[in-house]
């Protein structure tokens, strides 16, 4: 939900009891007034009838007398205290023929030695005459309020809330690789200014967390590179002196270590650089080009190990990926195919491959692995511990497709390993598998 | 030959195989000390390292190709960096290699820019009865066109580049099928390459130059008997 409805909606809520108890006070407050001044002019016309019997004569087709009952009262039927009261209620009113609300006050005075009670009424609005009023006008303010509040809910964040949004996206388009500082807009809401204070120290010790990590890796790859290149170039030199056969030996497991440690440096290192995003650039690559090109530098490899290869390459599949990348994922997919590949005694192993629109399959006959297929893409963990691979090919894949967003699977079934990438969020690997599932023959295929 | 490398060892590395090529090589450790040997001789080839104590290699491409206009210069760097070789590439390196790499990689490196600078069109490696074109992609032997793939040409490429030495296996692999060998069981395939292109070569009534050295990989010999 967004601030400016959560805001409006709370400002309803506030204006409704607002209004309602405002609405409660209004009606009260008139019903008040409205007695209150109806008890003062019957009081006065009281006070005016008790001073023309004072003066005496005949008064009683008098306009004051029209409502008005004098009585002689005995002195002991006065009420002490109070010298005036007033009651109210329903009454029938014969001018009008109907029961109306009437205010009835009653006076005491005392006059040339006697007593007398003087009783005026009127009739006056009943309050529930007055509700439907109190309630109609209410009803109108809180309309105005209603619209008032919709259009500056509209208008106003606009205004309040552009030094957030600009904030916003500066932090959006933010990037750990990025050479300066970030520059956050001015603002004089103190909120804001503490958020962007807090963001630009936070970039920056990200920025130069950054900075460190990756020269850090660069430090490592370079020193650790340099002795490894010495170490081969001796055994290159030590190779050609006059050795024998047992030293031949001993050189030649000399060298199959240091390119497995040579190997698992280069590749942790990538696997670096992958983390840290170093490889950006998502302009689409055209992948079939890419698949073609690649499946034609293996040829002679899949020739060597009689694969057959089926590939079925959909024309200008464009995907977000950095060229190297693409061609690093590409590659490692199809060498591991290539690799892995172990058909059941007296048939011929196969690869497909299988590049659509909404993403890349690739499978291959192989034995069944020792360890949960979801487990290889983790580092170092080989389908086959004896085997040669050092086990972080499909731990570069998988990191490559995290970075781009693509969805990965793999599975095992019935001697045939299958690996899916979905290029699109729509079409995850796992619909990928169960759609472009495969086509039975393959298997069948005997030499 | 001018080798610049801060690591001495590397350097003698670097020194002594090519010294057995016939290569006169000279080296220098520092980005001041070959500034000087630049300003006072000049190379056929210059061997760069990037990281050097006192300052970057990529400054003294900028001196090498104002004064050295005919240098062939191949960048040698433990940062595997595609910044530094795009950048080396623009300021004009002719090439560029990643540590660690086999020496006779290097020795082929070189051989190759030399190839493409120094013999203008005539792009013919030639041995015996043996020649190449690098242009072309052609194999001949005695004048018969040899069949070969591409890696196939590229191996006996490599060989007569480097012969008369060991060349091991993962030096052939790294050659064959660049860094990302990691994912393939490449000596068989090496192995297969060898045989094919022994085969093909005799076939063509060329002499066997190329032989096995026991645990190691193979060397092509070019003082064969017949």
């Amino acid at each position: 939900m967004k601030l400016t409805t959560k805001f409006t909606l709370w400002y309803f809520a506030i204006m409704l009891v607002v209004l309602l108890t405002g609405g409660y006070i209004v009606y009260y407050e008139i019903q008040d007034k409205i007695s209150r001044v109806e008890v003062a002019r019957h009081q006065r016309l009281n006070d005016l009838i008790a001073e023309q019997v004072r003066r005496g004569g005949d008064y009683s087709n008098s306009p004051t007398r029209k409502r008005a009952t004098v009585t002689v009262i005995p002195a002991d039927s006065v009420p002490r205290g109070g010298s005036s009261y007033y009651t109210r209620g329903i009454d029938w009113n014969p001018e009008f023929q109907v029961n109306e609300y009437r205010l009835m006050v009653t006076s005491y005075y005392q006059i040339k030695g006697q007593y007398y009670r003087i009783t005026t009424y009127s009739f006056i609005p009943s309050f529930y005459q007055l509700l439907p009023g109190v309630v109609d006008s209410f009803k109108w303010i809180l309309l105005m309020l209603l619209v008032l509040v919709i259009v500056s809910a509209g208008l106003i964040p606009k205004y309040i809330l552009a030094p957030f949004k600009r904030t916003l996206k500066v932090i959006q388009s933010f990037d750990v690789k990025q050479h300066s500082a970030i520059r956050l807009p001015q603002t004089r809401t103190s909120e804001f200014l503490e958020l962007n204070v807090f963001l630009e120290k936070m970039t920056e010790k990200a920025r130069e967390d950054y900075q460190s990590l990756k020269e850090f890796t660069e430090n490592a790859s370079h020193e650790l590179q340099t002795p490894t290149a010495i170490i081969r170039g001796k055994l290159d030199l030590l190779m050609e002196s006059d050795i024998r056969d047992e030293q031949a030996i001993l050189i030649a497991e000399m060298q199959n270590a240091l390119e497995r440690l040579s190997r698992i440096h280069s590749s942790l290192t990538l696997l670096t650089k992958l983390e840290n995003q170093e490889y950006d650039g998502s302009s689409p690559v055209c992948i079939s080009v890419l698949a073609r090109g690649i499946l034609d530098s293996f040829d002679e490899l899949i020739e060597m190990k009689s694969l057959r290869l089926d590939a079925k390459i959909a024309e200008k599949v464009y995907v977000p990926l950095n060229p190297a990348l693409a061609d690093l994922l590409l590659t490692n997919l199809v060498s591991n195919a290539i690799r892995h590949n172990e058909a059941p005694a007296g048939e011929r192993g196969w690869i497909m491959v299988n590049l659509a629109k909404e993403g890349l399959m690739i499978s291959n006959s192989g034995r069944e692995p020792q360890v949960p297929v979801m487990e290889l893409f983790e580092r170092f963990k080989k389908g086959n511990p004896g085997g040669d691979s050092i086990g972080i090919g499909l731990a570069i894949v998988r990191q490559i497709c995290d970075l781009t967003g693509f969805t990965i699977q793999y599975q095992f079934h019935d001697g045939i390993h299958t690996l899916a990438v979905g290029f699109t969020d729509r079409v995850p690997a796992s619909r990928l598998l169960q759609n472009l599932g495969l086509p039975l023959h393959h298997v069948k295929t005997v030499t | 030959m001018l080798i610049i490398e801060d690591n001495q060892e590397l350097a003698r590395n670097i020194r002594d195989f090519l010294g057995r090529e016939g290569y006169i090589c000279e080296s220098s450790e520092t980005v001041e000390g070959a500034t000087e040997k630049l300003t006072l001789f000049q190379y056929d080839c210059i061997l760069l390292d990037i990281g050097l104590p006192d300052g970057s290699g990529i400054g003294l491409l900028n001196l090498i190709r104002s004064e050295h206009k005919e240098s062939n210069v191949l960048i040698i760097s433990a940062k595997n960096a595609l910044d530094d070789k795009i950048i080396g590439l623009e300021k004009g390196a002719d090439d560029y290699i990643t540590k660690p790499f086999h020496l006779a990689e290097l020795h082929a490196r070189i051989r190759a820019v030399y190839r493409r600078k120094n013999l203008g069109g005539t792009n013919i490696v030639e041995f015996n009865e043996i020649s190449l074109n690098t242009d072309t992609f052609e194999a001949r032997v005695a004048g018969k066109l040899l069949d070969t793939t591409p890696k196939e040409f590229d191996l006996l490429l490599y060989f007569i580049v480097n012969k008369n030495r060991v060349l091991s296996r993962q030096a052939i692999a790294a050659h064959l099928w660049g860094d990302y060998t990691d994912n393939l069981a490449n000596f068989d395939f090496v192995y297969q390459h060898v045989k094919n292109l022994r085969r093909k070569i005799s076939n063509a009534g060329g002499l066997d130059y190329i032989g096995t050295v026991y645990g190691l990989g193979y060397k092509f010999n070019s003082h064969q008997d017949g």
